[in-house]
């Protein structure tokens, strides 16, 4: 068998382990040494590269953003930032049809500028935002789905993780991935809200009523949200503008958080203890999935799979858009399965080289970009799609008393919302790029 | 010896926590002392006070030197001692849907079966990791800045390593047991949330 053969063998094998329920770091791991050793004859290759590929993983400087944004969002979670969100985007929208649900989204988004992770946002805002829902007569499902859906808001929303893994393995500028995800992640929270507006008139039931606030409340409200404007413009501010590199960025953040959250006197020994758990565990999970790719990637490179398979479908003379639209749709079925993070390190090496030797009329750069931007959606659709969106899981652990088949109808919507959305990323390219530098 | 290794778990994952703080005030401190480096050196402070331009200047504040490969050597290590708390909570990704369809037990076989694996890979990691510290150490490598030997970076990460075995092949033991005697070893045999 050839090495191509074996790079084309290895991704059925690799796929039936990760569904066979092994750990995906571990099965690109053994995918990746595996191809190895069958196409240098023997484990001396691999075995001379794990001396060293775990240890420069680990340390890799750019990576190191990634325990450093983790833990921002575990001392944003305590820092009571979510709570003045929430009390100010309630205090303007509250009154409307379906308001505290929008206020929920527009906390959300705020949120999701400080925090880099879904489904703490998720986890976080709903603590804030579910009792306040059920108390103004919101629906179960609705409450949970509207939920669900805002935490998708802290990935879509800079900083985010996994645009940092993206900007990473293709290479592109962190801070312009930063700035091109910021219109499409308003886009987004605008969208969650008009879809709750429909929401609430296709099922009047839904949703309960809420008094006006006066305007000097509001005014006090939004006065409160200071720490996280200075926080978000600090960090994505200063990135954007070469004060610091990502990582440092990541670092001040994570320091400005935890001092909000020292102040706030929520920040105890205990509680420390409890965030470095979580930063510690979610860091863990991800180094180990970026090591098995790291190694099944370098074997697929040397296997020269990705390039043939570029070659094949510029030969084919298809059409860029539809290969685009197959590469997306691709991901909103995987995403209902896999976990983002790791579709991402999966999938970007192989699809990667085939966008960027098609023709969209724009520079390599920009495609580079808007391509980020659109994958990054859509895998975050899978986060709230049935049957194994994370975000709905988390959110109706927190609320025992909705069947999660509930929440299942009402995130329909949200997925709808989307759905659009990304078609219309796809179709203007502008909305994604004109923040950026030309 | 299940409550044992849990502490050393947790332990492990605050030792790497705090690394992770200490990097990030160093970060931090870092980008202060730069930031008021160029503020000495710029025309807005030396048109107006010079004095306290070059008095700030003077002082000698500045980046932190080689702070790049500092925290370069710390994250490898925190990296490493988060590995053990990941590893008992049972919290690497994995995708369960079409598992799911299987009974309990096959369930509890295969998650044995790749657990084992794990232990298998994680253990090789450490020895080829361990492989690659004498090679270090023998050839005397230092980094560029600070000129420390690059093996001490190793040799700390190999500690932790060593502490990620050890609760792997805990953990692998934990699961055979789990399956012969139908009890339950580690906090979350249901696979946790991730």
């Amino acid at each position: 068998m050839s090495i191509l053969e074996l790079g084309y063998v290895s991704f059925p094998i690799l796929l039936v382990m990760i569904f066979l329920r092994a750990p995906i770091g571990l099965a690109m791991f053994l995918c990746g040494i595996g191809g190895l050793y069958f196409a240098m004859g023997g484990p001396v290759m691999f075995m001379a590269k794990l001396k060293s590929e775990t240890y420069s993983t680990f340390s890799s400087y750019s990576l190191s953003i990634i325990p450093m944004f983790l833990l921002m969002g575990q001392f944003a979670t305590l820092s009571g930032m979510s709570t003045s969100l929430f009390k100010a985007a309630e205090s303007f929208l509250g009154h409307r049809k379906g308001g505290v649900a929008m206020a929920a989204v527009g906390a959300c988004a705020g949120f999701g500028s400080i925090c880099g992770s879904s489904l703490a946002t998720a986890a976080t805002m709903s603590r804030v935002a579910l009792p306040e829902l059920r108390r103004y007569g919101y629906s179960g499902g609705f409450s949970t789905a509207t939920l669900a859906a805002g935490g998708t808001l802290g990935i879509l929303i800079p900083p985010s993780v996994i645009l940092v893994i993206y900007a990473i393995l293709t290479e592109q500028n962190i801070a312009k991935l930063f700035l091109a995800a910021f219109v499409p992640g308003l886009l987004a929270a605008l969208g969650y809200i008009i879809t709750i507006s429909v929401y609430v008139r296709v099922h009047p039931k839904a949703a309960g009523t809420r008094e006006r606030v006066a305007w000097p409340e509001r005014i006090q409200a939004l006065i409160a949200v200071w720490p996280v404007v200075l926080l978000f413009s600090l960090v994505v501010g200063g990135i954007y503008l070469g004060w610091f590199t990502p990582t440092e960025g990541a670092a001040v953040g994570a320091a400005g958080t935890g001092i909000v959250a020292l102040v706030s006197g929520s920040l105890t020994w205990k509680i420390f203890v409890d965030s470095i758990i979580a930063t510690a565990t979610s860091t863990a999970m991800i180094f180990f999935i970026v090591l098995g790719a790291g190694l099944y990637n370098s074997f697929l490179a040397l296997s020269q799979v990705p390039q043939e398979l570029s070659n094949f479908v510029v030969s084919q003379g298809f059409s860029p858009w539809t290969v685009l639209v197959l590469i997306l749709c691709f991901y909103l079925v995987f995403g209902c399965l896999m976990d983002s993070l790791s579709m991402i390190l999966l999938t970007i090496p192989i699809f990667f080289p085939v966008i960027s030797v098609l023709d969209f009329g724009m520079s390599l750069e920009h495609v580079a970009i808007w391509f980020g931007i659109l994958v990054l959606i859509v895998v975050e659709v899978g986060l709230i799609t049935p049957p194994v969106g994370m975000n709905l899981f988390i959110i109706n652990a927190m609320d025992r008393e909705t069947p999660i088949s509930e929440t299942y109808r009402a995130v329909m919507y949200f997925i709808a919302s989307d759905l659009v959305r990304v078609a219309i990323l796809v179709l203007f390219p502008a909305i994604t790029l004109f923040l950026l530098p030309s | 010896m299940g409550n044992a290794m849990l502490k050393l778990a947790r332990a492990m994952a605050i030792i790497g926590g705090i690394s992770l703080t200490i990097l990030v005030i160093l970060v931090c401190v870092s980008v202060l002392g730069r930031g008021a480096n160029t503020f000495g050196h710029s025309s807005l402070l030396t048109g107006l006070a010079p004095g306290l331009a070059d008095g700030l200047i003077g002082t000698g504040i500045g980046p932190v030197q080689g702070d790049f490969e500092i925290v370069e050597a710390g994250m490898a290590f925190t990296i490493f001692a988060f590995l053990p708390i990941c590893q008992i909570m049972g919290a690497h990704a994995t995708v369960d849907v079409f598992t799911s369809f299987m009974s309990k037990s096959v369930n509890a076989f295969i998650i044995t079966f790749w657990e084992i694996v794990l232990t298998v890979l994680i253990v090789l990691i450490t020895f080829r990791h361990f492989d690659g510290m004498m090679g270090k150490v023998h050839n005397g490598e230092t980094t560029f800045l600070l000129q420390f030997p690059v093996w001490w970076a190793y040799a700390a990460s190999f500690a932790a390593a060593v502490m990620a075995s050890i609760v792997a092949v805990y953990c692998a033991a934990a699961r055979v047991m789990g399956l012969v005697t139908g009890k339950k070893y580690l906090p979350n045999s249901e696979g946790a949330i991730h």
